[in-house]
């Protein structure tokens, strides 16, 4: 025993002293992800790291990064447990101790919040994928750039949508509905709707905030019937949106359009607990698998193959922010955090493999927000094989052959 | 006007499925003195019973009570046998048996959470049964069928109920036991097995509001929290331990949801039902139709 500890003991710190040497000579971009790798938010933060690694990946395999001699990234994660304090613990560590070069996260607003101040304070650049609350591109930071549309434009591409509509299909729309759960989300959806429906000139019939827990919707459906809307726009949770959807039905509600904005609408169980009561109802979403995008579903059957499950909106957003990065990181040829702040608020990202997005290009306004960033809006309907989500806007990510159909035409 | 007859019909009808929901609740607190708070949970797990027994046997929703209802008797029964009882025989000497309470508690976190494991998240409807969806429709006006059906449930449920406790011999039984459990002990009676009797028939009639709720409602595992809350204020309401107070007190809860909502938000509407709460607690404690009592 003695003389197998006299030998492993030089051997085995030779060996790491060479390690370290040589991976001190291969240097790494390093990209710091605070992410909700355990807690309540966990599946959201692993489906974040999926696509990370999936677009780090291919990044690295094409040559990595070509104007810093084909360095690759390298991706260092850190678990927010989605509480804003350990996010900026784990910001100060990963930029004092890890040394990252780019910081990336944080999926909760709440985290992504107070993280990206202490990103601002180093002086390092935080690209955010998809935290919404509006704040996080409002506080003059210099290092934030956000690439998912913010919470406020939810409804900004609603009324976008609507006037769309009434436009393509020359059928013009006069009265509107607001029913809407009357917690924060709901509530402070509604707030937007009024302004915007003031500048769009619609009249405003019916302004409903309902408790989510409602057993029996049916007063509310009748009052949206009595009000005679054009459009009936919804903030639901799940239980409430298949009542809802189920009980307009039953008491043949005729509108020209039903808008949900995601939430209980977009919830896998919606459209089977509904069924054909779903029919051409409109959803506002970040992304849909359909999107008339060059790539788009080759790189969801790529991240479906290796995770088993589709990509989502955030999955897709933290895909697109690799390659942001990676466009950054060609045009600023240098590490210097200073250098590479300047290069991603000169992006102009336009194609490429990230592009699977709904909306056209990326490009940050002084704020960091990526301004040309929008959500997308699918009609549930039956195209031969059974309900499913269809891309109806923006028009350029429309599915190919499908036509919206506006004014709804169901029973 | 005729658009409150509407709602107030609707209200009605609702209401008497909300007080068949309240009815178990309040037979099991007559008899074991004891608040369920489980009693959401025995609703959710009986709705999920009537959803796969509807959904695999294909039956007539309203046929699927020969079997839901034996089902839920025996499980109730059973709960209160093997669950139960234990924690009431070590409290025998406790007028007032609050360790009981917690113990229902814990079998409603037990239950919820067994079928989140079991069935998942997923919200679940009846697609394509004879009820779902259909309405009557008389001009402008419009009544669901299967609330209609509801209706007639809770009738008829709350009326066999009433009539079981005041014409048969176990009815009487149990009576006697809620009325003072040591007399009726002394005269022969044996108050564990009439605590089993009154939660496997407060647990059965859960089983015929799921029935009911079925046909237009969704199946998710804390459905039952929904109902909870709305059936304890129905028996407090209707009074604690009132067989017909409950339906009662369901159609008032169903009116005013029904019929406030016209002149206000939704959401004014709860607040209202629960003011109403507060209001009899304070003016009258034993409830519009309870009798005073030694509780």
């Amino acid at each position: 025993m003695k003389i197998l500890e006299k030998i492993a003991v030089p051997v085995v710190a030779f060996s790491l002293l060479i390690g370290t040497a040589l991976l001190a000579q291969a240097e790494n971009v390093k990209i710091g992800n605070i992410e909700p790798m355990s807690g309540p938010s966990a599946s959201l933060g692993q489906q974040g790291k999926a696509a990370r690694e999936m677009a780090v990946e291919e990044i690295n395999a094409a040559g990595g990064i070509k104007s810093l001699g084909g360095m690759k990234l390298e991706l260092i994660y850190a678990d927010s447990e989605s509480k804003p304090e350990k996010g900026v613990a784990e910001a100060e560590r990963l930029i004092n101790t890890e040394k990252v070069h780019i910081l990336s996260g944080c999926w909760n607003s709440a985290v992504t919040y107070p993280t990206t101040a202490v990103a601002e304070r180093y002086g390092i650049p935080f690209v955010v994928p998809v935290s919404v609350a509006d704040k996080i591109t409002e506080q003059g930071f210099k290092t934030v750039f956000r690439i998912a549309a913010k919470d406020s434009w939810w409804t900004r591409d609603q009324f976008a949508f609507l006037k769309d509509m009434e436009t393509e299909f020359n059928s013009p729309i006069k009265k509107v509905a607001f029913v809407y759960e009357n917690g924060d989300w709901g509530t402070g959806f509604a707030t937007q709707w009024k302004e915007l429906a003031k500048k769009a000139g619609y009249e405003v019939v019916l302004d409903e905030p309902y408790p989510s827990t409602s057993t029996d919707l049916s007063p509310v459906v009748q009052k949206i019937k009595r009000a005679r809307p054009d459009v009936l726009m919804l903030v639901s949770n799940a239980a409430d949106a298949i009542l809802l959807t189920n009980t307009i039905a039953e008491y043949n509600v005729k509108l020209k359009a039903i808008i949900g904005s995601g939430g209980g609408h977009a919830d896998p169980s919606f459209l089977k607990a509904t069924g054909k009561n779903a029919t051409q109802i409109f959803d506002i979403v970040e992304w849909e698998t359909d999107v008339n995008k060059p790539g788009a579903k080759e790189a969801n059957e790529k991240y479906k193959a290796k995770f088993g499950q589709n990509f989502s909106g955030e999955a897709v957003d933290a895909y697109l922010a690799m390659y942001v990065i990676k466009d950054a990181l060609e045009r600023s040829a240098s590490l210097e955090p200073a250098k590479i702040i300047e290069a991603l608020r000169a992006t102009d990202l336009s194609s490429g493999p990230g592009m699977i997005v709904g909306y056209d290009k990326v490009a940050f306004d002084q704020t960091g927000q990526n301004k040309h960033a929008a959500l997308v809006i699918v009609q549930v309907n039956d195209v031969g094989k059974g309900l499913e989500r269809i891309t109806v806007w923006p028009k350029t990510a429309r599915r190919a052959g499908y036509t919206p159909v506006f004014p709804m035409d169901v029973k | 006007m005729l658009y409150i007859l509407e709602d107030a019909i609707n209200g009605i009808l609702m209401g008497s499925i909300y007080g068949l929901a309240a009815l178990g609740l309040t037979l099991i607190f007559g008899v074991l003195k004891v608040i369920n708070f489980a009693h959401g949970s025995l609703l959710m797990v009986s709705m999920y019973v009537a959803y796969w027994t509807i959904t695999l046997s294909g039956l007539h929703p309203y046929v699927a009570l020969v079997i839901v209802v034996p089902i839920m008797f025996v499980f109730g029964y059973f709960l209160q046998d093997i669950v139960i009882k234990p924690i009431f025989k070590a409290e025998k000497n406790v007028r007032e048996p609050i360790t009981v309470i917690i113990v229902t508690t814990g079998v409603w976190y037990i239950l919820d959470n067994l079928t989140l494991l079991i069935f998942g998240p997923q919200y679940r409807t009846l697609q394509d049964n004879p009820l779902r969806g259909k309405m009557l429709e008389i001009g402008e006006f419009m009544l669901s069928v299967p609330k209609l059906w509801g209706f007639g449930a809770a009738v008829l449920t709350t009326l066999a109920v009433y009539l079981f406790l005041q014409k048969t011999d176990t009815g009487r039984a149990i009576r006697a036991t809620s009325l003072d459990r040591e007399a009726a002990s002394l005269m022969g009676i044996n108050a564990y097995k009439i605590y089993n009797l009154a939660f496997g028939i407060g647990t059965a009639t859960a089983g015929v509001a799921a029935v009911t709720l079925v046909p237009f409602n969704n199946v998710f595992p804390t459905v039952g929290v929904l109902f909870d809350i709305k059936c304890f204020i129905i028996v407090v309401l209707g009074g604690l331990g009132s067989i017909g107070g409950a339906l009662l007190g369901g159609i008032i809860i169903g009116l005013i949801e029904s019929i406030a909502p016209q002149f206000m938000a939704a959401t004014w509407a709860e607040a209202i039902v629960y003011g109403l709460f507060l209001l009899v607690l304070f003016v009258k404690p034993a409830g519009l139709f309870g009798v005073k009592n030694d509780w």
